[in-house]
């Protein structure tokens, strides 16, 4: 496809400047990134696991993954990595209950 | 011609001000819970997490692949559209069709009389959809209020069409590649599939950005031969949650949704502050949707032009515009404000062409009259801005007068904001009277939390441009494995202290 003189010369900037384009990863290593984000996520975020699991359908695969949601959140509870997540949740509540003149609800 | 959310938004918005019968208002020392959103396929759940490792692996798997690389995106993309509904992919790909074959009928004619029908037939086509998706009731409303004032007793029966999600945005796409293939501005695409992959991309495909075809279409040409630049990807997601899911959300929940449904109620001081609430909360929600996109179809392997740009540090309301929704702005101005004669012949003409761009755009936000009065606030700013140029002058070299400026030009955005947002223009109308009384009333409110949030998303705007490189290129050093634990742990911590449930992006309904 021959580029037209329009499409040489840049409409728009690009979003992610160029300095941070010249270093990068290929899909393997995206790919391989997105797995160990996702698998920290499912050890420390494991408290959202049942509600998600709760929005799924009816289905006999919808009830096996609220089991294996509920078990998993069990699990993680007793390795005690739910602690971090319960503490930030507080916090947030306490910041959230903070009023005006130090009463807080 | 509501959305199901927009129904679900209301009753949230109705819940939240104790509204609805037999319905409690919510103890506001609860975590603000959200109303189910139509879909789940939200960019901060897990269901677009397992969507987008699937996605990811199989790219990895077609590296060497082009084409079946593009036709695996499509294939996500459809299945990402079909979480809201299935039927819309129909819509979806009728609008890729009428593109397409207007696209090859153009550029294989050299009848210059020709290549204008099919342009006009093909942009009246995608505006005729539109239409009706998204003004039929609209126009049936206005026609009635007209024939009760008119004393006739007929009224026009509604549609009550259903709204598809992002339609504006593939609408416009699909406009502007046939445009610039009349214009010549870009070649035409005669493979189906980037034609597909063009108008369903699904991280842009809902709430955009306006990638326009010269932009995409030749990255569907060849294999990109640069890297995927993922330290800069991590930190536009991780930005975008930080934004959404705990500013955007927390300030809807907490001051903005309960202010708007019952502004009578409040004094002014919960006004001001939800006012400037809803400018952060916008701003927040829907950059945070467009830094997302950005990062997704970067993870793909695929450019996205830049949308905002720190827009409430700007000192007239022109650059607000540069720095606002820049794809919108950008495809406002090149499609409508130029063809209508932009600034070419005379000032009156100029300010009438400011004028019926802005108010246009205001429409294409939605069918109501307070989008009406959000355009035309922005169009007589911009005109009366043009006007006062020789007054104005350069830009203020003094401290002083930076100040001054970004002051009017902020609180000007943030007015016309309370429109934007209001339930309807009776709304606000009543928002505005408020300013006038309940000085001394005690706050509701706006507490602490609320304020840090503000000032929070106020500081973003501030940051020096040069930051968001600077960090990123600190941290292509961290090796990938690091990057990948990083960004997990904090994606947790945001999931953590953000509200419970799911809060759908605002710019979903336009």
């Amino acid at each position: 496809m021959a580029l037209t003189r329009s499409e040489r010369a840049p409409l728009v900037t690009d979003a992610i400047p160029p300095s941070l384009r010249r270093r990068g990863a290929n899909p393997r290593q995206v790919l391989a990134i997105c797995l160990i984000g996702a698998i920290m996520v499912a050890f420390l975020a494991s408290r959202d696991t049942p509600g998600w699991a709760e929005r799924l359908g009816d289905s006999w695969l919808d009830h096996r993954l609220r089991s294996i949601a509920g078990g998993w959140d069990g699990a993680m509870e007793t390795l005690r990595l739910t602690d971090p997540h319960e503490a930030l949740r507080a916090a947030m509540g306490r910041a959230l209950d903070w009023q005006w003149g130090g009463d807080n609800r | 011609m509501q959305t199901q959310f927009q129904r679900l938004d209301g009753m949230r918005r109705a819940v939240a001000a104790g509204r609805l019968p037999g319905v409690s208002p919510p103890d506001r020392t609860a975590r603000p819970p959200f109303a189910p959103a139509t879909s789940d396929m939200l960019f901060p759940t897990l269901d677009f997490l397992l969507f987008f490792l699937v996605v990811a692996a199989a790219l990895a798997t077609l590296d060497r692949h082009f084409a079946w690389k593009k036709a695996i995106l499509v294939a996500a993309s459809y299945f990402f559209y079909a979480q809201w509904d299935w039927r819309f992919c129909f819509l979806l790909a009728g609008s890729t069709t009428i593109s397409y074959a207007a696209g090859l009928l153009i550029g294989g004619s050299e009848d210059p009389r020709r290549r204008r029908l099919i342009l006009t037939i093909g942009v009246a086509l995608h505006l005729g959809i539109l239409g009706i998706f998204k003004y039929l009731d609209f126009l049936v409303l206005s026609a009635n209020q007209l024939a009760r004032m008119l004393g006739l007793m007929h009224e026009l029966p509604f549609f009550e069409v259903l709204l598809p999600v992002g339609i504006s945005f593939f609408t416009f796409h699909g406009i502007s590649y046939i445009t610039d293939v009349y214009r010549g501005d870009v070649t035409v695409c005669r493979a189906p599939l980037d034609m597909a992959l063009y108008m369903s991309f699904f991280p842009q495909l809902v709430a955009g950005p306006i990638v326009r075809a010269a932009y995409f279409l030749p990255q569907l040409a060849r294999p990109s031969a640069e890297p995927i630049p993922v330290a800069a990807a991590l930190m536009l997601i991780l930005g975008g949650m930080i934004k959404k899911v705990i500013i955007a959300n927390y300030l809807a929940t907490g001051l903005v949704d309960p202010v708007f449904a019952a502004p009578d109620t409040y004094g002014g001081a919960d006004l001001l502050l939800a006012t400037y609430a809803y400018a952060v909360q916008i701003y927040c929600d829907f950059s945070a949707y467009t830094d997302i996109a950005i990062a997704v179809a970067a993870l793909c392997g695929f450019r996205f032009p830049r949308n905002f740009n720190q827009p409430y540090r700007a000192q007239r309301l022109r650059e607000f515009w540069q720095r606002w929704h820049i794809s919108l702005s950008t495809w406002l101005r090149d499609y409508l404000y130029k063809p209508l004669g932009g600034n070419r012949h005379g000032r009156l003409n100029t300010y009438r062409n400011l004028m019926i761009t802005m108010l246009l755009g205001g429409i294409w936000h939605g069918a109501a009259w307070k989008f009406v009065m959000w355009g035309a606030l922005h169009g007589g700013g911009l005109a009366f801005e043009r006007m006062c140029q020789p007054l104005l002058g350069q830009r203020s070299t003094s401290r002083f007068g930076k100040i001054i400026a970004w002051l009017i030009v902020f609180h000007f955005v943030c007015f016309a904001w309370i429109f934007f947002r209001a339930e309807d223009f009776t709304v606000a109308c009543v928002f505005i009277a408020g300013f006038a009384h309940g000085w001394r009333e005690p706050v509701q409110q706006a507490q602490p939390a609320m304020v840090a949030l503000i000032v929070i998303g106020l500081a973003g705007q501030f940051l020096p441009p040069s930051s968001f490189e600077r960090v990123g290129l600190a941290l292509q050093r961290v090796p990938y494995w690091g990057l990948g634990a990083a960004t997990g742990l904090i994606l947790a911590a945001i999931n953590a202290l953000g509200p419970d449930g799911l809060a759908p992006f605002i710019y979903f309904r336009f």
